[in-house]
């Protein structure tokens, strides 16, 4: 036990100060930052004014009219329709040109009687959400446009308003009910440091151990400390490299969304801090150390049986495939949490740490199912942890090429491991 | 009660044996010599003593009890392949290595200083590995396997890719520790540092002891075969005394090969009483010669 506790002061001593290290956390507190402020970022240019988009005059005058005023009358618009009278579209293209106009529009007749079709003429494309703000207003539009005076006021206004579908969900006894979409966010937060720190500091594992091997220092630790203690030594020293780092990232956007000029957008996004489920954080965290032991200990295998770090990256291959998998079906499932695909893999151990973390921010699981997944994980952690020290043990001693899974066995019945 | 004892270890990998029944003692404050052509089972053999893989058969004794997880704090051990970190300070990871076999930070760091002192690269304290010079990595990797001060040291190839001056000054730290009481278990190519420092070897080939015992003992089993001999004159006739097989002159005398021991005194009669004999010198067999015998031909040591 002392000498775990040597080979996790080492490894937090020699890590914490490298340059990469400190490089990497910086950079991606920096990136975290500017996510954190996208939304005043944004905010600030879209304060700008709306885009003006010309209207040349032609046959429709009673549309043209309903056009301006349908974007007159909404206090926020995206649009601001400037109409030309009598000019042509050789001058309003000088205008697009010099830049006075966004672009304009051009009613064009297809069939007598019918509504025209619209044009756009612009330097470019129009945008998703103002192509929809346009198309809306010309449905409500055409609606007048076709029945024109046959319906009462009453009954225009309820034909303006849109349809809406409220899903109540029916909950079953021990099943949690409704879900704050904060926790959502919380969620994939989570997911996302999840996946970045546990992906890093598996690589610094295997790579560490790798390095061991190829600068031959390993055949004198494993002559002074048991493979075990070093092993594991050398996964709690990452882990609570790992954690410190979480811990910068966590500060950095607490601080970030703190900062008195984040609260209005942050306001306009229903975000409140007070609306944090609290208990998805923690199962977020316990799920993280589960996890995070889980892939440590088979990346230790990993670096362990590679003589060389150039080999490194082809052989940690599987794990980090694994680890991308739990990663994109967690992701990929945001919308359906309570999917079979995400309720089967929150049982399978390489994955319970986003999809069961998932489940549990925004799907309806009941918090046995939580205990299980992770009892399942901690067997696996066993499981592996000894799977993985026996490898260790075998690999650190086999130099040349990388072995084969028989080599390995075959070493290990050499060794009487 | 020996300080480290094997007794007829079997070492198998696969269907090739790498060590067969190998037995040997080491005494107290002695240097055990292991000679071997390459792939002969020097390093398999340390590796079983070091317990870094088990024996197929037979056993290694520390005191008269098998392995056991207290040896790392007496053993030291210095692999032919010398690891260091190459981007962590000197002190950083000798006092780290010195941890790991059970020795306090600040004990380890005095005795680091020490012999950084004695061996006259103080300034490599604060250096990393990278940045010294192969010989003072060396250095500095011999300092790891001594620093916890082991009672049990194993040395593999501990000089190759020295120079002379450097040799000089490990092999009287080698002595002096034999001298407080450390038991060294030691492997080389060089034959005249095992003449020079061991007590007992053992001379492996293809993982069989083919030679083992004493070194006086070892050359008293070999037949002195050449004869030196400084003479004021020449000397006539040398050539053709039964027993001389062949007859070289040197500057101030001749270099003579026998076959028969006793032919000596012959030789000795002839010379006095043609001129003044100024050296007769029957000489040993060298540890060489005795190696090449053992081995033959298919050494490629």
């Amino acid at each position: 036990m002392h000498n775990v506790w040597t080979v996790v002061r080492f490894t937090l001593r020699t890590k914490m100060m490298t340059k990469s290290f400190i490089v990497t956390t910086i950079i991606l507190a920096l990136i975290i930052s500017l996510g954190v402020n996208l939304p005043y970022i944004i905010s600030l240019f879209s304060n700008n004014e709306s885009a003006s988009i010309g209207l040349v005059p032609g046959k429709f005058t009673s549309i043209e009219k309903s056009l301006e005023q349908h974007f007159m009358k909404q206090e926020k618009t995206d649009f601001k329709i400037v109409p030309y009278p009598n000019a042509s579209e050789v001058e309003l293209n000088k205008e697009v040109e010099a830049g006075k106009l966004d672009g304009y529009l051009t009613l064009e007749e297809e069939k007598v009687g019918a509504f025209p079709k619209i044009v756009y003429h612009g330097k470019e494309e129009l945008g998703m959400g103002e192509e929809a703000a346009l198309t809306n207003a010309f449905t409500l539009i055409k609606t007048e446009w076709l029945v024109k005076d046959s319906l009462t006021a009453e009954q225009m206004a309820e034909l303006s308003q849109p349809v809406s579908v409220d899903s109540k969900l029916i909950a079953k006894a021990g099943e949690t009910k409704e879900k704050n979409p904060v926790s959502i966010i919380v969620v994939m937060v989570l997911i996302i440091l999840f996946f970045m720190s546990n992906m890093m500091t598996s690589n610094m594992i295997a790579a560490e151990v790798t390095q061991e091997k190829s600068s031959r220092i390993m055949e004198i630790l494993i002559t002074s400390v048991s493979p075990l203690a070093q092993m594991f030594g050398k996964i709690i020293g990452m882990f609570l490299l790992g954690l410190f780092q979480i811990a910068v990232f966590l500060a950095v956007i607490i601080v970030n969304l703190l900062l008195p000029h984040n609260t209005l957008p942050l306001k306009s996004l229903n975000f409140d801090f007070s609306m944090i489920d609290w208990s998805v954080v923690g199962g977020g965290l316990i799920l993280y150390v589960l996890g995070y032991f889980l892939y440590a200990t088979l990346s230790a295998a990993v670096g362990s049986i590679v003589s060389r770090t150039e080999d490194l990256s082809q052989a940690i291959m599987p794990i980090t495939m694994l680890s991308m998998a739990a990663f994109y079906i967690a992701i990929f499932s945001v919308s359906t949490p309570n999917s079979m695909l995400v309720k089967v893999s929150s049982y399978i151990p390489f994955f319970t740490p986003t999809t069961m973390l998932l489940r549990i921010g925004a799907g309806n699981p009941a918090w046995w199912e939580f205990w299980i997944g992770g009892l399942i994980m901690l067997v696996s952690i066993v499981f592996f942890g000894w799977l993985s020290a026996k490898i260790y043990r075998t690999g650190v001693l086999m130099y040349g090429k990388r072995p084969s899974l028989k080599e390995i066995r075959k070493a290990m019945r050499a060794y009487k491991i | 009660m020996k300080p480290l004892q094997l007794k007829e270890v079997v070492k198998q990998y696969g269907d090739k044996t790498a060590v067969n029944s190998l037995s040997l003692e080491v005494d107290e404050g002695e240097i055990y010599g292991l000679l071997g052509a390459n792939g002969a089972g020097k390093t398999t053999t340390m590796r079983m003593v070091l317990g870094l893989i088990y024996p197929d058969g037979g056993s290694i004794r520390y005191n008269g009890k098998p392995f056991h997880e207290g040896l790392s704090r007496i053993l030291g051990y210095l692999p032919e392949e010398r690891g260091m970190y190459p981007k962590i300070k000197v002190s950083e990871q000798v006092v780290y290595l010195a941890q790991l076999r059970g020795m306090s930070r600040k004990e380890a760091d005095s005795n680091l200083k020490y012999w950084l002192e004695r061996f006259n690269v103080p300034e490599n304290y604060n250096k990393k590995i990278e940045e010294l010079s192969k010989g003072n990595q060396q250095k500095v990797g011999f300092i790891a396997s001594i620093v916890h001060k082991p009672k049990l040291l194993i040395l593999d190839e501990a000089f190759s890719g020295l120079d002379p001056v450097n040799v000089e000054l490990l092999k009287e730290t080698v002595k002096e520790l034999r001298d407080q009481g450390t038991s060294i278990l030691f492997s080389t190519h060089r034959m005249e540092h095992v003449e020079e420092l061991c007590r007992n070897l053992t001379i492996l080939q293809k993982g069989n002891a083919v030679l083992q015992g004493s070194l006086r003992e070892l050359k008293s089993h070999y037949p002195r075969e050449h004869i030196i001999l400084r003479t004021g004159g020449p000397v006539e006739g040398l050539q053709n005394i039964t027993g001389v097989s062949d007859v070289k002159r040197t500057d101030d005398g001749y270099r003579l090969r026998i076959t028969d021991e006793s032919v000596a005194q012959t030789i000795l009669h002839v010379a006095m009483t043609q001129t003044s004999v100024q050296q007769f010198e029957l000489k040993e067999p060298t540890l060489n010669e005795i190696f090449i015998k053992a081995v033959g031909g298919e050494s490629n040591a």
